[in-house]
């Protein structure tokens, strides 16, 4: 569409260009009623028809506009009186007349009348209620007024973020851990749910708190690593028992509970972020033909009318600027591309292909590195007679070798691959979005690496028939209490996320803002700048904090309340360094296309998530040592069990809808209706497009009819 | 707070709050902005409705709209007469239409009239033109500014009469997800 505007309007110059030209339409045009829904203030319907000598002005009656206040119609489908166009004189009157005709009615009409307007009151009272209540409403107003709405949306997301782990987290703190608090500090009753007497001795050993003399160093160690004392703590998988609680009058099963709220917990937040991504769609849906204009869109849309401040404004006007030549220099490139020769062609294609190995291959290098790390860190920290034992920042060192490693990775490999990227001559929006999903790969992708390396050392590589896992079911040997372990790596993540953060805007952007300022002469710094607030890569941060959250909550209750507290740590750090150090991007982050985009990649977080949680909790072998499902041969059978507790009517209800007999057709029919929307989807676009040719012929008519009849007139 | 205020009648914010998006709270304070524009001319006591106009230029330095490069086509918009002076029926209408709870459908029509800048009910080439030079405080080339005109008619212009009537117009808004602002 792009390539042939030229000759496209070439020909509308000939056809349709109005011949009356720089004199303005006829009058007759003012009388046409399409022209009537504008003349709506007042009297400004004479101002606009002064200029056109001879014109009559058919004086519109605002009030043919309303439906008239008949007493037992329906009034919800009126408007309200607020959104009508008219001006607020006008209303007022309107107002007067309603309150007028509402007076005339008795009896039944009136108190209903008298009802729904109330009911209208409350509804927008609520409504002004709801939105002062809401958290932080005044700082994101702030910084949408500095910076635009597209740094906002960043703060937007990470505000829901917030939101989400906060009632997750009351979620998991209500039935998961207050209940094993209150419970052990009545001293009520444990009823014990397995029995020991089939397993090995060797697999119940497990006792992590410190003994002998423990140095004050080794705290902090333990703090930050999540070994030691903190593995007797309800923060990790280990400290939970397989009991029972009588309480009551009824017994509250705790491995059962857990298992629960952590499922429902990701329900939960898979079903909060469909219903926001459903939202954002609805907004930001492109139609049908693809014809969503970006011009208009830039130019009718692109001032963001809350801008106060004449910094700001001047950055916003130049950046629209910016983008519209981006915009028209993108169109020239794309046309010059379409005109170059086969043998240029191939040396492109050759050249995108060349950049696309050595991309890959820097990600599978990475990859590897991260591996080798998480196996190497694992395997020290598991041997009894390590070789830094005893030597504190060595062992720490090896705790958060993984962490390091990924840190390092994310930050190196999308600096080189931004910079060959141009290389490959795409088209610059092209060119960001294939550097973002890069950039989404290889955080989604490490995080996998690292549970894949997991994996392979607690199950010995999926084999157990090895010595090491023969015994128990997983590696004994290495680990006493795997998802302790699990539990333990993952929140390691999160605090090395966290003091990376808090350590880039220290020790990187400060004191690139400090040299900026103080040192405005030298080259090298003019070169680099002030720092931008890059809201793409930020998002992804959350977006990877978040999975890690996920990826742990079975194996570390506690998880969602450390990161609604990191989140809000995160909120405020953020906008202290968007405040000091940065200056708004040159190209304006567009909010609403990427608010989708950003929902999305949270998605697909959360299923790479799921997959860790549901694989524990069907295949692998639970520990014997330690944790709420400790004897039992896989964390569903306690809710099988408690299944086949239930009455008859209940146990055959889930016994059915757990079987192939119900997923199957289920599927089937989930697949049909597929079919027939996209189907509807498909007819619906074609009687678009006819009906878009169709209104183009009608104008065509008009016009043509209107010159005639003023031809003849004449 | 109370309902102490002798500012306007009961009766008065309770039509106000009807026929505008807000609460009488920001009505008072909309009445102390007014006032603040030309505390010579506008009256502290409303409840007699008087009829006071605040002259255009007042209104275009208020710090909310200084910055704005559509400011006199805004105020154009709300105002009742051809200098461009707003009563403060005007004044409340006009920042109701600009609030947040505003719907997109009400935008659209006044977003309308601000980009008409001929008042002939269409955005033709020339507005469109006028409104790149404000946008861009007429910064680009003059063939730049051709194209990007012709490429906005020929995505929004669906009845193909080289401008945009207000269908068309409400047409391409309800497409663009940015434009609450």
């Amino acid at each position: 569409m792009d390539d042939n505007w030229t000759d496209r309007l070439g020909r509308r110059d000939d056809e349709t260009e109005p011949t009356w030209g720089g004199r303005g339409p006829p009058s007759l045009f003012l009388q046409l009623p399409s022209n009537q829904t504008l003349r709506l203030r007042g009297n400004k319907a004479v101002d606009w028809g002064a200029a056109w000598e001879g014109a009559s002005e058919p004086t519109v009656d605002p009030q043919e506009l309303i439906p008239e206040f008949v007493p037992g119609e329906e009034e919800e489908d009126s408007k309200p009186l607020k959104e009508l166009p008219l001006s607020l004189a006008e209303k007022r009157k309107l107002r007067a007349l309603q309150e007028q005709a509402a007076s005339r009615l008795t009896g039944w009409d009136l108190w209903r009348v008298e009802k729904q307007r109330t009911l209208r009151r409350l509804r927008n009272q609520a409504g002004n209620a709801f939105s002062y209540a809401e958290m932080w409403r005044s700082s994101l107003h702030h910084i949408g007024g500095h910076f635009g709405t597209g740094i906002q949306s960043y703060f937007n997301f990470l505000r829901f973020l917030v939101l989400m782990n906060f009632v997750a987290s009351l979620l998991v703190v209500g039935f998961v851990v207050a209940p094993n608090a209150a419970f052990e500090s009545l001293h009520l009753n444990w009823t014990s749910q397995h029995n020991n007497s089939s397993v090995n001795e060797s697999c119940l050993r497990y006792d992590p708190s410190p003994k002998g003399l423990v140095s004050y160093f080794s705290y902090i160690m333990n703090l930050l690593s999540g070994q030691g004392f903190m593995e007797l703590t309800y923060l990790f998988y280990g400290y939970y028992q397989n009991s029972a609680v009588d309480f009551v009058g009824f017994s509250y099963n705790v491995p059962l509970a857990y298992l629960l709220t952590v499922f429902f917990y990701l329900l939960f937040c898979l079903a909060w972020i469909v219903r926001r991504s459903v939202y954002c769609l609805k907004r930001s849906l492109v139609s049908e033909d693809a014809s969503f204009g970006s011009y208009s869109d830039k130019v009718f849309a692109g001032w963001d009318f809350g801008l106060m401040q004449e910094k700001m404004v001047k950055l916003r006007h130049r950046s629209i600027r910016y983008e519209l030549k981006m915009d028209l220099e993108e169109a020239a490139l794309r046309k010059h591309q379409a005109e170059q020769t086969t043998s240029q062609r191939v040396c492109l294609y050759a050249l995108r292909g060349l950049v696309n190995v050595i991309v890959l291959g820097l990600l599978g290098a990475s990859f590897y590195c991260i591996y080798r790390a998480t196996d190497y860190s694992q395997w020290l920290q598991g041997k009894e007679d390590s070789p830094v034992k005893g030597q504190f920042f060595l062992k720490l060192l090896v705790a958060y070798l993984p962490s390091v490693v990924i840190t390092l990775a994310n930050l190196i490999v999308p600096i080189i691959s931004e910079s060959i990227v141009r290389l490959e001559k795409y088209p610059l929006s092209f060119e960001i979005k294939i550097t973002l999903l890069r950039n989404v790969f290889l955080r989604i992708a490490s995080l996998v690496v690292v549970l894949v390396s997991l994996w392979g050392q607690i199950t010995c590589n999926g084999d157990l028939e090895n010595a090491d896992c023969r015994n128990c079911g997983y590696n004994n040997t290495l680990y006493l209490c795997w998802e302790t372990a699990v539990g333990q790596e993952m929140y390691k993540l999160m605090i090395f996320d966290l003091l990376i953060m808090l350590l880039v805007v220290m020790f990187v952007e400060f004191p690139r803002k400090m040299l900026v300022t103080f040192l405005p002469s030298c080259p090298l710094l003019k070169l680099w700048g002030q720092q931008e607030f890059m809201v793409p890569s930020n998002v992804l941060d959350l977006v990877y904090g978040q999975t890690l959250c996920w990826t742990g909550a079975l194996f570390c209750p506690l998880l969602p309340v450390l990161n609604t507290i990191k989140y809000i740590a995160v909120f405020y750090l953020k906008k202290l360094t968007l405040f000091s150090n940065c200056r708004p991007a040159d190209r304006t982050f567009r909010a609403s296309s990427s608010n989708f985009f950003f929902l999305l990649v949270l998605l697909l977080g959360l299923i790479i998530s799921c997959v860790p949680a549901l694989y524990s909790m069907f295949v692998i072998h639970p520990s014997e040592a330690c944790g709420p499902f400790r004897g039992e041969p896989a964390m569903w059978n306690t809710v099988s069990s408690a299944i086949s507790e239930l009455p008859k009517m209940a146990r055959n209800f889930f016994r059915f809808v757990g079987s192939l007999a119900f997923a199957v057709p289920l599927f089937l029919l989930l697949s049909i209706l597929m079919f027939y929307l996209k189907a509807l989807a498909d007819s619906y676009s074609s009687v678009v497009k006819g009906l878009k040719g169709q209104l183009r012929l009608e104008g065509q008519d008009k016009l043509f009819l209107v010159k005639q009849i003023s031809e003849l007139s004449q | 707070m109370g309902n102490k205020q002798t500012i306007f009648t009961d009766e008065q914010l309770d039509a106000y709050q009807d026929c505008s998006f807000f609460t009488r709270k920001e009505i008072l304070r909309l009445h102390e902005r007014y006032h603040e524009l030309a505390p010579h001319i506008v009256p502290m006591d409303y409840t007699r409705n008087p009829d006071v106009k605040v002259p255009k230029q007042l209104i275009i330095n208020m710090p909310e709209l200084m910055e704005n490069p559509f400011k006199e086509r805004i105020v154009h918009s709300f105002s009742e007469d051809e200098e461009g002076s707003l009563s403060f029926n005007d004044f409340v209408d006009m920042f109701s239409a600009l609030s947040e709870t505003a719907p997109r459908e009400l935008k659209a029509v006044y977003a309308f009239k601000v980009y008409d800048f001929n008042t002939d009910n269409f955005i033709c080439k020339s507005d469109l033109e006028q409104t790149l030079n404000k946008l861009t405080k007429e910064d680009l080339t003059e063939e730049e500014i051709t194209l990007v005109c012709e490429k906005v008619i020929e995505e929004a212009d669906m009845d193909a009469d080289g401008k945009l009537g207000f269908a068309d117009f409400e047409n391409m808004i309800s497409k663009a997800p940015d434009f609450l602002r």
